[in-house]
């Protein structure tokens, strides 16, 4: 392969081993519970027709591979500052990509590939879905190297005077490192609602394949049932809850580590790089122009270990019409530090955020959540709860219910607050973790406000600022002052021509 | 940075431009028609939805008349709703910017600057011809929710508005290629 790449070519020809691969893997899942039963109900005479049928699953995934490779090229349009794919194994696509639409670039490696000795190439681009490029299979030196052609154009077509001053070194030295004991910190206090979700979903498909296998298998159901219900007791409980926690938390650790292992961030010319992962490692490249919401978040526990999650929401929307709807592509640094967070936000903001005047939400804050949170639901159990005996005993929960509650939407209500200054808008909330997100005026698409007419009278109104990245609400703050920082806001945005990426 | 173009304290708010004193644009009266074309549409299918149960399936027939009083309610209900939104809709196009307001019971406000624009659409539906209306769609960066959809604008005027927002978006995009190269 030349380090050119102006002429169309092909990805490295392992590339065919990696696609039958991925193929055959896609197929084998679909198919995974299918084959695990016909190995179970057919006779030994039949083995053979299995095999063949595995055999023949490799070969369609070695042909599909094989086209695919065929009809896959690239090249880098100079004049025209464009990469062009060519793809397709029945229909031709020409995806063409602007360089200067680009906005991450990214190479990894997976097992296989590790194994192989390729890498794979994705571009990430401020576009629809479709428009993504995955270029599955290219040596380590072209990988940089086309990575530095694409970004570089870049650099040099918009160019941001501002990082070129600051940051005239272009050597990487690391800007921020994470150890594998802040990682386990950080795998101990955070996240823990996805690590549920998961658990969820893998219990879920447990016991749904595992239902299929036990009528493949023809196991009496009724004896199961019998085991299962003669152990629950509390004894038993007690320790499965508290198996089911320790599960929590290792999944949380492992998470943390297979995505984070060994980050790493460095200043890369005028972006920022991002590499980590334990198997696979992925490496990042984010121009700090085109964050669009930086997002720190602590809890009671982090903030005793002194550390807290950073996230960069990026643009991520579809340029066409209707139908894409926006997608922000979030990249995490988890367990820094308060004097790597500041460096980062220089980095990124250009300097540290200071807090301005802060809003305050009005009380009214607290009566909609109580209502339909606490009061309804409550209301509705004491009902039912006394025309129905079984359920009596639990009307300790409610009122315990209705407590915790009160408590929580009143810490939410505190913790909810805007600060504005010159530069920067940061809005706080959270009830556990407490997060704060910085935007910058200049990033602003859209303001709304609204306000409810009883509201009208006691001057109280919501207001909603919509970027690329999502939006940041501000509710039952003062409407005077709201509609002050509207106007301020639209001065800001209206009187200079800024790029908002 | 903002920094070169403004030295902060300055600048008066109260002095800024104010948008919420903006004087808003009603949509044509001839959209009210619309509006209430489609509603009796709906409203007539519903009824003949309701027609049929009644006479077709035996046990609802003793339910007629609570059924046919719920309809009536809810027919009503339905365009004074419209109503209330129909008549808090309103906008006005800025040199600077595009305010919208609408809502049928909260009254929300939204602002897109015009550099902020991405693209913009102009709609006629069939209905929307005969009584030679359009609604212009204003779309940003900002997702779904940021997005402007402003129904009921006599087709001329949609069509003005639509090549001035043009314009000016060109004459916004021209400078800064400008100062790039």
């Amino acid at each position: 392969m030349n380090s050119d790449f102006s002429k169309p070519q092909r990805q490295s020809a392992f590339g065919i081993i990696v696609m039958a691969a991925h193929t055959a893997f896609k197929i084998g899942r679909a198919f995974a519970f299918l084959i695990v039963i016909a190995f179970v109900k057919s006779q030994g005479n039949y083995l053979l027709y299995i095999l063949l049928a595995l055999a023949l699953m490799l070969l369609v995934s070695f042909l599909f591979a094989y086209l695919w490779y065929i009809k896959f090229t690239f090249f880098l349009d100079k004049e025209k500052q464009e990469f062009v794919v060519n793809k397709g194994i029945f229909n031709r696509d020409q995806v063409t990509i602007q360089l200067d639409k680009i906005q991450q670039v990214n190479i990894n490696q997976s097992i296989l590939q590790k194994i192989i000795g390729v890498y794979g190439l994705k571009i990430d681009t401020a576009g629809a879905h479709s428009e993504e490029v995955d270029i599955k299979a290219i040596d380590e030196t072209s990988a940089y190297n086309l990575k530095e052609h694409l970004l570089n154009r870049k650099a040099l077509a918009t160019d941001d005077l501002e990082t070129a001053e600051q940051h005239s070194s272009t050597a990487e030295i690391p800007l921020l490192k994470i150890s594998s004991w802040t990682l386990l910190k950080v795998g101990l206090t955070s996240n823990y609602g996805q690590s549920v979700a998961l658990l969820v979903a893998f219990f879920y498909t447990i016991i749904y394949e595992g239902r299929q296998l036990i009528d493949a298998f023809q196991i009496d159901k009724d004896e199961i049932q019998t085991t299962v219900t003669g152990m629950l007791t509390i004894l038993t409980v007690a320790i499965l809850v508290a198996a089911l926690l320790i599960t929590l938390l290792i999944i949380n650790l492992v998470r943390t580590f297979y995505k984070y292992f060994e980050l790493e961030i460095s200043e890369h010319k005028h972006s920022l790089l991002l590499s980590s992962g334990l198997i696979a490692k992925k490496n990042t490249l984010v121009s700090p122009k085109k964050v669009q919401i930086t997002k720190y978040s602590q809890n009671y526990f982090q903030k005793k270990l002194n550390m807290l999650n950073l996230s960069l929401k990026q643009a991520h929307f579809g340029q066409s019409k209707k139908g894409h709807e926006m997608h922000g592509s979030t990249l995490e640094i988890p367990g820094c530090n308060p004097t790597e967070r500041d460096d980062l936000l220089k980095m990124i903001l250009g300097k540290i955020p200071e807090q301005g005047k802060t809003f305050i939400p009005d009380w009214r804050f607290l009566n909609l959540p109580i209502f339909f949170k606490l009061v309804l639901p409550v209301a509705v159990f004491l009902v039912l709860a006394f025309n129905a005996p079984e359920v009596k005993p639990f009307i300790g929960l409610a009122f315990a219910y209705f407590i915790i509650g009160v408590l929580m939407i009143y810490i939410s209500y505190r913790r909810h607050r805007i600060s504005v200054n010159r530069d920067f808008i940061i809005k706080q909330s959270g009830i556990w973790d407490i997060s704060k997100e910085i935007v910058s005026p200049v990033k602003i698409q859209a303001i709304t406000t609204f306000q409810y007419p009883w509201h009208k009278s006691v001057d109280v109104g919501h207001l909603c600022l919509h970027t690329a990245a999502g939006q940041i609400h501000f509710k039952y703050g003062n409407y005077t002052e709201i509609k002050q920082l509207v106007n301020y806001w639209l001065y800001q945005v209206e009187s200079v021509n800024e790029d908002w990426m | 940075m903002p920094t070169e173009t403004f030295t902060n304290e300055a600048i008066d708010i109260e002095k800024l431009p104010k948008y919420e004193e903006i004087q808003l644009i009603q949509p044509h009266s001839d959209y009210w028609k619309i509006i209430c074309i489609n509603l009796l549409t709906v409203l007539g299918l519903a009824a003949i939805g309701a027609a049929i149960l009644i006479i077709f399936i035996d046990e609802i027939r003793p339910n007629a008349l609570l059924i046919i009083g719920i309809y009536f309610v809810m027919a009503v209900l339905l365009f004074l709703l419209f109503r209330a939104s129909f008549k808090k809709r309103g906008y006005a196009i800025r040199t600077k910017d595009v305010i919208y307001k609408s809502g049928i019971i909260a009254e929300s406000t939204t602002i897109v600057p015009l550099n902020r624009i991405q693209h913009i659409e102009l709609n006629e539906g069939l209905l929307s011809r005969i009584y030679k209306l359009g609604s212009l769609q204003i779309f940003t960066a900002g997702g779904q929710s940021g997005h402007l959809h402003i129904a009921g604008i006599p087709i001329n005027e949609a069509k003005s508005i639509r090549d001035l927002l043009l314009n000016k978006l060109e004459l916004i995009e021209k400078p800064t290629t400008e100062i790039e190269q």
